[in-house]
């Protein structure tokens, strides 16, 4: 408990992070500094936008697996980071 | 007289007469035999005296439609023995003679049937015939049928028992009758029976086989059988398929998960092992994107406004002449006070012309002050004109109504004009657009020429203010209140209703400021009652009468004074400049819907209900006659007596030394002020009270007239006196202009007013001294901003603006310094400036008696010394 807060004051404490979202295989968020009607939101979408792309890693070449995944946008860039179990949605606001 | 036949004989017989006619060789009438002509007919030609003889003349006693005529036997054989072989009836005479009937019938052929005009009915029968047609069938006429039960009828045959006898089946012989008996002691035995083939024995039966004779075969070719059509049945459904299964609505749920079981995962130590590899990744993708922006184009970035790609060949830097507009019968010896560009349409530009300086005192040769129109398609004569009553100095469109136009007179008198209905006039030299001018008789009036279609029209003044009321000096500068707030009679700014201008500000160097208020209040109704009478002999007909409420009874709301700050007296405002008030308020439902209200329905709302704005920022800067900027506020303060007074200014600088004609704010910051005056411009930000923020240096010629760009935060134009334009660029260079169009008129410029009307075109109307007016082609180096041009101007305005502060700051120090010098230099050499003065004096007055005496000494060796009889005291 205390290391997964550690780990979410770390990320934190970095510039321009507006949120961020533990988020399990299911696409069930665990854990968030959001509130919740942003934070289902964002699992549920980002969740499929995962699969997809892992799928897409992997029908390439099987051996490969996606290991970051970072979607840039006018407002900010929202960056995920998938794992076996679970994954990290990290939301921030570019400083330029 | 033959009796009158019924015409449907006649017209059978005519009508087969025709037909007969047209086919007559063969034609197998019953009438008709081989001959051409029947046997008991005979066609005969007769003269006209025959004919008069017997009244039966062609076309006059017979005619087509009763060709019958009677003729007596006796008159005939009369005729025969009168006139023997000259007789026309002379082939017919046995004829007639055994004729058994008294009379007979002579019938005129019209048509020649039978090859002559007349011809004569030979047997009473045919006659009888012709008279008295038998009834013609008519088969056309159907009789009703009466519909009757059918009655029984004995059965004929027609052969079908025959064919029923062959297919009925009889008996052929009789029934052949077997008995068999058994032996009386096999009675009641059973009997057994068994079969036996006939082929068992072999002479038990005869027979006589078939066998196919070889010498004929018959092919039967046709065979009867039966058949039926039975339609064939076929039930069958059909349902579509839902291919694609697609829902309508969904309404989910996300799933969560309850805080037990969060609380249980953020237990588990895969989670930690997760955290723990992910936050390497994380941490560099976060810091990366705080290092630099991977996705910035810098190469897009370099050049927006430099370069924009799409220009081809040469591009003119600097202002191109697209049109200069004059007329000679309007323009001449006047001069151009003030220009506007039309608010909505398109390439229209109207015009104030005055009489050149001194002539206005001549007032035998008084020529009437017009506003002129000019449109771009037609650039040497005016699209309409706006009688005035005097020489008008300013005018303005109003913004919510741009048919109606305000200008002050050179006599302190506020005109208003209302020119909605030449409207389509203006519109319809629009480039591309076909409206037919319609230039109708009613618009004409007083003039003396006739009212011919290519006169440009006069629009006279729909009101005017009231003599006594209005300035009493000429008005130079008019402005309509925007649309977001009003003014009531106390002087306070309040709300306004209904979003539109509806109240102008005038101000003139009689040192006064009057609001005015275009509506018709209620106060004035009870008055006008009777003033009416008045009005309607003297308003000339075809004026619009929107502002009749108005005209020659309008007062100003108020009056604001301008009290100097440290003397006495007032000054003389030329040119002023109001803080346009934007209202954040959510009811700007004004906005979507350009209903122009009617001007003169408009009522003065009651001060009351009113709201009124306390944010509204009320202070205005205004440009004097002697060259000073004062920065005042209108709104009217009580004072000690307890009536409303105008408050003493604010702030009163001095920098330009003679006439300020410009005050302009900027259309990008609320609080950018440019006025120009004299040899010099200044721009000053409204809140800083010390000074302008930026003053140019003294030119050479006399700056005549400024203005902003409408599209360039940094870029303003200054006009001359010697007819040149200088155009500034703050960002470019703060000390000099960055172009000189130098003589682009050979008179003094008067106004400039630039106009964006369209995202490609900019244009610059230019006026000067000797009435012309010219419109320039503003360069797309002029009108495109820079990238953050408004970013960056407001940078350098703060920074002038703390460079100012620094300076005062400064030279207040400078000044504290110096006096402390000064103090310091009087402690340490207190005697010196006192002795010294003494002792000069004593000095003096010795050297003046030494000379006094040597000058004794000299006269006296010369022997011309005389007593000095004047008394000098020392």
């Amino acid at each position: 408990m205390a290391e997964v807060e550690e780990t979410l004051k770390r990320i934190q404490s970095q510039n321009g992070v507006q949120g961020i979202i533990i988020v399990n295989t299911e696409g069930i968020p665990i854990k968030t500094t959001l509130d919740n009607a942003s934070t289902v939101q964002y699992a549920g979408l980002i969740h499929q936008l995962v699969m997809k792309a892992r799928s897409t890693v992997r029908d390439i070449d099987p051996q490969n697996d996606l290991t970051f995944l970072r979607v840039r946008s006018k407002k900010n860039e929202i960056m995920i980071a998938p794992d076996k179990d679970y994954f990290l949605i990290v939301i921030q606001n570019p400083s330029d | 007289m033959p009796p009158k036949k019924p015409k449907s004989g006649k017209s059978s017989a005519g009508s087969k007469g025709k037909g007969k006619k047209i086919q007559s060789p063969a034609a197998r009438d019953w009438e008709l035999s081989n001959q051409d002509h029947p046997e008991d007919i005979f066609p005969m030609v007769l003269t006209s005296a025959t004919q008069e003889l017997f009244d039966c003349q062609a076309d006059e006693d017979v005619t087509g439609e009763s060709p019958y005529k009677l003729l007596e036997k006796d008159d005939i054989i009369q005729d025969i023995k009168t006139r023997a072989a000259v007789s026309d009836f002379s082939p017919v005479k046995q004829i007639v003679l055994d004729y058994p009937e008294d009379e007979l019938l002579l019938v005129y052929d019209r048509d020649f049937t039978y090859g002559q005009s007349f011809y004569l009915v030979l047997t009473p029968e045919a006659k009888d015939r012709i008279l008295n047609p038998p009834k013609p069938e008519t088969p056309e006429v159907f009789e009703k049928e009466v519909v009757k039960t059918p009655e029984p009828k004995p059965w004929i045959s027609l052969g079908s028992d025959k064919e029923i006898d062959e297919e009925a089946f009889k008996e052929s012989r009789e029934k052949l009758l077997y008995k068999f008996s058994r032996v009386r002691r096999k009675f009641g035995v059973p009997v057994c029976f068994s079969d036996r083939n006939t082929a068992d024995a072999k002479d038990d039966y005869l027979e006589c086989a078939s066998y196919q004779d070889s010498r004929f075969s018959i092919k039967q070719m046709q065979r009867d059988c039966g058949m039926q059509a039975v339609p064939r049945l076929q039930s069958s459904s059909a349902q579509t398929q839902w291919k694609f299964q697609k829902n309508i609505f969904t309404q989910y749920t996300p799933r969560e998960l309850s805080v037990e079981e969060k609380e249980n995962i953020l237990q588990l130590e895969s989670l930690k092992n997760f955290c723990n590899s992910v936050t390497p990744r994380v941490l560099q993708a976060l810091q990366q994107e705080g290092i630099m922006n991977v996705f910035f184009d810098d190469w897009k970035a370099l050049g927006t406004a430099a370069d924009d790609g799409d220009w081809a060949g040469k591009v003119s830097e600097g202002l191109m002449l697209y049109q200069a507009f004059t007329d000679q019968k309007y323009t001449k010896d006047k001069k151009i006070c003030s220009i506007n560009w039309h608010p909505t349409i398109y390439g229209v530009i109207a015009v104030a012309l005055t009489e050149k300086k001194e002539e206005q005192l001549n007032k035998s040769v008084v020529r009437a002050s017009f506003i002129l129109f000019y449109t771009f398609s037609d650039p040497s004569n005016p699209q309409l004109l706006l009688e005035c009553p005097d020489d008008i100095f300013a005018f303005e469109f109003c913004p919510s109504d741009p048919n109606i136009i305000v200008g002050g007179c050179i006599n302190g008198q506020v005109v208003l004009w209302d020119i909605s209905a030449h409207v389509t006039r203006l519109q319809g030299t629009q480039p591309g657009k076909k409206v037919s001018v319609n230039t109708d008789a009613c618009d004409f009036h007083q003039d003396l020429d006739d009212n011919k279609e290519n006169k440009t029209p006069i629009v006279h003044y729909c009101a005017v203010s009231a003599l006594e009321s209005s300035h009493k000096a000429p008005i130079t500068d008019v402005q309509w209140l925007p649309t977001t707030f009003e003014v009531t009679r106390m002087g306070l700014p309040v709300e306004n209703m209904y979003n539109i201008s509806a109240q102008v500000v005038t101000c003139s160097p009689d040192c006064t400021i009057m609001f005015w208020d275009v509506r018709v209040s209620s106060l004035v109704s009870h008055s006008a009652s009777e003033r009416r009478p008045i009005m309607d002999q003297k308003t000339p007909y075809s004026v619009p009468d929107t502002f009749k409420h108005l005209d020659r009874t309008w007062k100003p709301l108020f009056r604001v004074s301008l009290p100097k700050i440290d003397t006495s007296g007032e000054y003389a405002p030329l040119k002023f400049n109001l803080e346009h008030y934007t209202c954040n308020e959510a009811n700007e439902n004004g906005d979507s819907s350009k209903v122009i209200p009617d001007y003169s329905q408009l009522r003065l709302p009651s001060a009351k209900t009113l709201k009124a704005l306390e944010d509204v920022n009320t202070k205005l800067y205004i440009g004097t006659e002697d060259g000073e900027i004062i920065y005042t506020d209108w709104k009217l303060g009580k004072d000690d007596s307890g009536r409303l007074q105008s408050a003493k200014p604010l702030h009163c600088f001095s920098i330009h030394h003679w006439l300020v004609n410009t005050v302009q704010r900027s259309p990008f910051f609320k609080d950018i002020i440019l006025t120009a005056g004299s040899w010099n411009f200044a721009i000053w930000k409204e809140g800083v009270m010390d000074g302008p923020i930026i003053l140019s240096a003294i030119s050479e010629q006399v700056c005549t007239v400024g203005c902003w760009s409408l599209s360039r935060p940094a870029v303003f134009f200054i006009g001359k006196e010697d007819g040149s334009i200088e155009v500034w660029n703050l960002l470019e260079k703060t000390n000099e202009p960055v172009q000189i169009h130098s003589h682009v008129t050979n008179a003094k410029i008067t106004c400039i007013k630039p106009w964006a009307a369209s995202s490609k075109q900019h244009f610059l109307a230019v006026t000067d001294d000797i009435g012309m007016v010219r419109v320039f082609e503003i360069p797309k180096t002029l009108y495109v901003p820079s990238r953050s041009e408004s970013l960056n101007v407001k940078k350098y305005f703060e920074l002038e603006e703390d460079r100012l502060k620094d300076f005062l700051r400064r030279e207040e120090l400078w000044e504290k310094e110096k006096e402390a010098e000064e103090l310091k230099k009087r402690r340490t050499e207190p005697d010196k400036p006192v002795i010294s003065l003494v002792e000069n004096e004593e000095v003096n007055v010795k050297e003046y008696n030494d000379y006094l005496m040597l000058e004794e000494s000299v006269l006296k060796g010369m022997g011309l010394w005389q007593a000095p009889a004047d008394t000098q005291d020392n």
